[in-house]
């Protein structure tokens, strides 16, 4: 299987962009990611991850308009692309067939 | 993906009116390292997340995070991705060829191609920069901790000690750091100017400490008074200030010394008790100071309250028949000096009619000045030396400087190579802001090299170089930010220096004429580069002959005759406590039964040690003088086999006998033996006429008995001094027991033996004679061992310089001299044509040299009270020692090419 590797926090930065999809923009990602992680999360850290994923064309993004509030500054908002919804799919079936490969699951 | 510029919104253009901002530097920080095309987005994430963290978190905390979040997108991935943003401006031209990163890139690439294609060149210009800046910081450090005392002291403006001149007529005879102890207090009831005084007297050396049955002498012990801890900036680690030092028997130790001798701080309320050979004194601690600094030169590990002086050392108040404790003054702030000096010279007439003081005069110093500009008797501590620190500081630089020279000549010299791809900038359009702009940065780049390495070398002589300048343990190199404020200094001073002006030459060439290719050989900057090599040759020749001059004047003082035989001599310090005058005798005799003992002498001091340590008096004069002096006469009471021991010799008269009856104790018939000096001094003529002679001794009668030679007391670096002999037969400072050669170790053993069985309760403390005498010559050593080493480094660096210029001037001419080979020159034609250049630059330095130096060397050796005459050899030697350096380091490679087949010259395009 040969696609563009995906680190783990990129992984999640994708996944969470999916489920903001197409209001996902760099803070409200980073807030998000704090809330169900619980992991300290950096700004600076999300926005590369996600130019890094627009480069590698799991997301694409456009500039919303213009509010009142960051000083009239616009958005750029993020959704994912198709690619990158496959990817998380076989990302996701290798993890199941991963876990289904374990012989015996017992948490002792 | 490529998005549409967006023009720039200003920060606060649609806020609300008076909500908080967030930092506007930082916005400014992250402009810099953000792509454009990025800056909008980022900024409104980021102020966004500000405006949250103000509601949730406050504004001050927010305004923190804010900066953290910034400084956090300054990381790589912006700064490439900027970088690689930034070729494609809508004006190419627009942006200033310096911030401009191909260009940057290119010239670092060139650059970098040059250090690795030349590495002969690099070698040297690296090799001689780094020594030059090593050399350079290591004596700046050194000058600057010899500038640095009393530095620590906020008050040390203030602070003045008094010391007094002894005056024949008006001129002075001896200046003396110690003064009369009740000059102090009275200076301050008489004396606006003064707000407060404190005296000190040393005791080095001089008490003993019994802790349990241990003893053990306190190295530096002061007696103060109490206003000693504010004017000298001591605070209090434990104890209090409140009645410091009003009683008698209190003391103050520092941090080290109560860690030694209680391994606690909490010292406070516990005793020392002093033993002496007359009581003991049972002193109370009080206090706790930190360390004296090692830059001051009021250094000590205890100090106790002045008032035990008079309650257990026998001191009076009002006792002006004695100077022997230091006087220091504070002055009321924004005192004018001058107006001080005015006062204080009143002061001193008034002493002189009230008859406190006779012929003499007390004077002020600022402390600040005691270190490098005293040198008056009695220091406390060896004083530096002023003109030896300046000295040494213009030799670093000289070092430095000829350093800057290696490379502006090499560089220069080497222009032409990179003439053509001067010209084919130009071509392509560069300015000449930008070539200067470029060879600027190649010089930068080599300086910076050069930094490291010397950093990396003074690392490696750091400890060599405490050891060598004589460095208290507690000098430091690296910690100080100082010196990384002096590295930075000398990089910039050595960019400047070495790179504008190869910067101006090589930015010069006409594009034409160089990529025509007809470029001859140009003699475009061949005098400035000549005379830099002369200055070169010039500083290196002056330090040579000074090194030589340094060499044998050091070497010559140790050949002299000092008068004294001090071999296989052991000294032993008298015994602590008091013991008794059989003790004395039996120890005598103890050693005299020994075999290898040759003879035992007990005396006050012996030769080597500073004459501070004999007693001084000043007016002491023959009975019937017509003529009164004022001289400062050193007295010491020996008993009768010292004389023979130190190997003495007697010119007149007796030698103290058994019968003589010993020293002061004696009021009707007081023996002297006197030195030559003194009987020049009392003008009597030969010294047979001196013997039976009558001498006012402080009110009482004293006969000469008889004259000895002069002896060299000190270094024969000092005049002889007048010296006065009494005879005492106590053991009370000092034993010298003479061995009959053979076996040091054993000699210390049979010693110790027998030291310890008549003095069981005391520290065995011994030195040979010699070695402590020889320690008078470290400052001397010291001096020729930093300034040799110097001169080494110097001449290294112009060899340097000399062989690539010759490896250079060679290269160039190959092929001439293959032609004039094969026309027939012969190999000691092409050798005189290839150095004639730099033979005519010895000569030259020589020329300017010799005359400087003869000048320098008069005045170096003006210092010294015997010193070396001055013969041609010492010119002509080192002259000739450059002579033969400069043809060794041009050698290898001219003979080389002398030798060449020119068939492979001829061939060689």
């Amino acid at each position: 299987m040969s696609r563009t590797y995906l680190g783990e926090f990129e992984e999640l930065v994708l996944l969470t962009v999916a489920i903001l999809n197409g209001s996902a923009y760099g803070l409200n990602i980073a807030d998000e990611l704090k809330q169900r992680t619980h992991r300290s999360i950096n700004l600076s850290g999300v926005h590369v991850a996600l130019y890094r994923l627009e480069d590698k064309g799991f997301v694409k993004s456009e500039l919303g308009g213009a509010t009142a509030a960051r000083g009239g500054r616009r958005k750029r908002l993020f959704s994912i692309t198709a690619y990158g919804k496959q990817t998380l799919d076989e990302l996701r079936q290798v993890r199941n067939d991963l876990w289904e490969a374990i012989p015996n699951l017992s948490f002792s | 993906m490529a998005q549409p510029p967006h023009p720039l919104l200003p920060p606060n253009d649609h806020s609300s009116g008076g909500a908080p901002l967030p930092p506007a530097w930082a916005d400014r920080l992250l402009r810099l390292f953000c792509p454009e095309d990025l800056q909008e987005e980022l900024l409104g994430d980021l102020h966004e997340q500000f405006e949250q963290q103000v509601v949730e978190l406050g504004e001050p905390t927010a305004r923190r995070l804010y900066v953290g979040q910034v400084i956090r997108f300054c990381r790589p991935y912006f700064i490439i991705r900027q970088l690689r943003a930034r070729p494609m401006p809508e004006n190419p031209y627009s942006s200033p060829f310096f911030l401009s990163p191909l260009m940057i890139r290119n010239y670092l690439k060139i650059a970098l191609r040059i250090v690795r294609k030349d590495n002969t060149f690099t070698l040297i210009n690296l090799a001689g920069l780094a020594t030059g800046l090593a050399v350079a910081l290591l004596i700046v450090q050194y000058v600057r901790f010899e500038l640095s005392y009393e530095k620590t002291n906020p008050l040390a403006n203030q602070i003045v000690r008094l010391t007094m001149d002894y005056l024949n007529g008006e001129t002075v005879d001896a200046q003396d750091a110690e003064t009369y102890n009740p000059i102090g207090p009275k200076a301050k009831r008489e004396m606006n100017e003064v707000v407060n005084y404190t005296r000190a007297k040393p005791f080095s050396k001089r008490l003993t400490i019994q802790l349990g049955d241990t003893y053990s002498v306190v190295d530096k012990a002061l007696a103060v008074d109490s206003s000693f801890f504010s004017m000298f900036n001591y605070p209090l680690i434990r104890g209090s200030r409140n009645h410091l030092f009003t009683r008698p028997r209190q003391a103050v130790l520092t941090k080290t010394m109560a860690l030694t001798y209680f391994k606690t701080l909490d010292v406070v309320g516990k005793t020392l008790k002093i033993s002496r050979p007359e009581n003991s004194i049972l002193l109370e601690i009080v206090g706790v100071v930190p360390d004296s600094p090692i830059n001051t030169h009021l250094k000590f590990d205890m100090v106790f309250s002045y008032p035990t002086l008079q309650a257990d050392f026998g001191q009076k108040e009002e006792d002006w028949n004695g100077n022997n404790l230091y006087t220091y003054l504070q002055l009321a702030e924004n005192t004018d000096y001058t107006k001080f000096t005015k006062s204080l010279s009143a002061f001193s007439n008034r002493l002189l009619q009230e008859k406190k003081i006779t012929n003499e005069r007390v004077i002020g110093q600022k402390i600040g000045d005691i270190h490098l500009y005293s040198h008056k008797t009695y220091e406390i501590e060896p004083n530096g030396d002023a003109k030896s620190v300046y000295f040494l500081m213009g030799v670093a630089f000289l070092v430095l400087l000829s350093a800057f020279v290696n490379y502006v000549n090499l560089t220069t010299a080497k222009a032409l190579d990179r003439a053509k791809e001067v010209g084919m900038r130009k071509v392509i359009g560069s300015t000449l802001a930008q070539i200067r702009a470029q060879i600027f940065l190649e010089t930068v780049l080599i300086n910076g090299i050069a930094g490291a390495l010397a950093v990396g070398l003074v690392a490696a002589l750091r400890s060599v170089f405490i050891e060598v300048a004589g460095l208290p343990d507690g000098f430091t190199v690296f910690g100080d930010i100082f010196f990384w404020e002096s590295l930075v200094v000398f990089l910039v001073l050595s960019s400047c220096l070495s790179g504008i002006y190869p910067a101006f030459v090589l930015s010069s060439f006409e594009p034409i004429t160089v990529l025509k290719g007809n470029l001859s050989r140009s003699t475009k900057g061949l005098f400035l580069r000549k005379s830099l090599a002369v200055f070169q040759l010039t500083i290196t020749l002056i330090l040579l002959i000074q090194t030589f001059t340094v060499y044998q004047q050091v070497a010559f003082l140790r050949k002299q005759n000092l008068g004294l035989r001090m071999d296989h001599t052991l000294v032993v310090k008298a015994p602590v406590g008091a013991n008794s005058e059989q003790a004395y005798e039996s120890f005598r005799q103890m050693l005299l039964s020994q075999s290898q003992v040759r003879s035992v002498a007990y005396s006050n001091t012996v030769p080597g040690l500073e004459s501070s340590q004999m007693g001084t008096s000043t007016g002491i004069n023959l009975s019937d003088a017509v003529k009164k002096t004022y001289y400062n006469y050193y007295l010491t009471p020996i008993d009768t086999s010292f004389i023979d021991l130190m190997g003495i010799q007697l010119l007149a008269g007796k030698n103290f006998d058994a019968t003589t009856r010993y020293g002061l104790s004696d009021t009707t018939d007081r023996q002297l033996i006197v030195n030559e000096e003194t009987l020049r001094l009392w003008e009597i003529p030969t010294p047979q006429q001196a013997i039976g002679k009558r001498v006012d001794l402080w009110g009482h009668q004293a006969t000469i008995r008889g004259v000895v030679k002069n002896y060299h007391y000190e270094s024969p670096k000092s005049a002889f001094i007048p010296i006065i002999l009494l005879y005492s037969p106590h053991f009370s400072s000092f034993a010298s027991v003479k061995f009959a050669g053979g076996n040091a170790e054993e000699h210390l053993a049979t010693l110790k033996r027998i030291y310890e069985a008549n003095f069981p309760h005391s520290p065995f403390s011994y030195f040979f004679l010699d070695s402590e005498y020889d320690k008078q010559y470290k400052a001397d050593d010291r001096f020729q061992q930093v300034f040799s080493s110097l001169t080494g480094f110097a001449i290294l660096i112009s060899c340097l310089g000399l062989f690539g210029l010759a490896t250079f001037t060679v290269s160039k001419r190959t092929k001439e001299i293959g032609i004039r080979k094969v026309i027939g020159a012969s190999t000691t034609n092409l050798l005189v044509l290839l150095s004639k250049d730099f033979i005519r630059t010895v000569w030259l330095s020589i020329l300017i040299g010799l005359p400087v130096t003869y000048f320098l060397v008069n005045n170096w050796l003006a210092n010294y009270a015997t010193r070396i005459e001055l013969s041609w050899w010492l010119f002509a030697g080192p002259a000739l020692l450059v002579f033969l350096l400069v043809l060794l380091s041009i050698g290898s490679k001219t003979i080389a090419s002398a030798l060449m087949n020119p068939v492979n010259s001829l061939r060689s395009e």
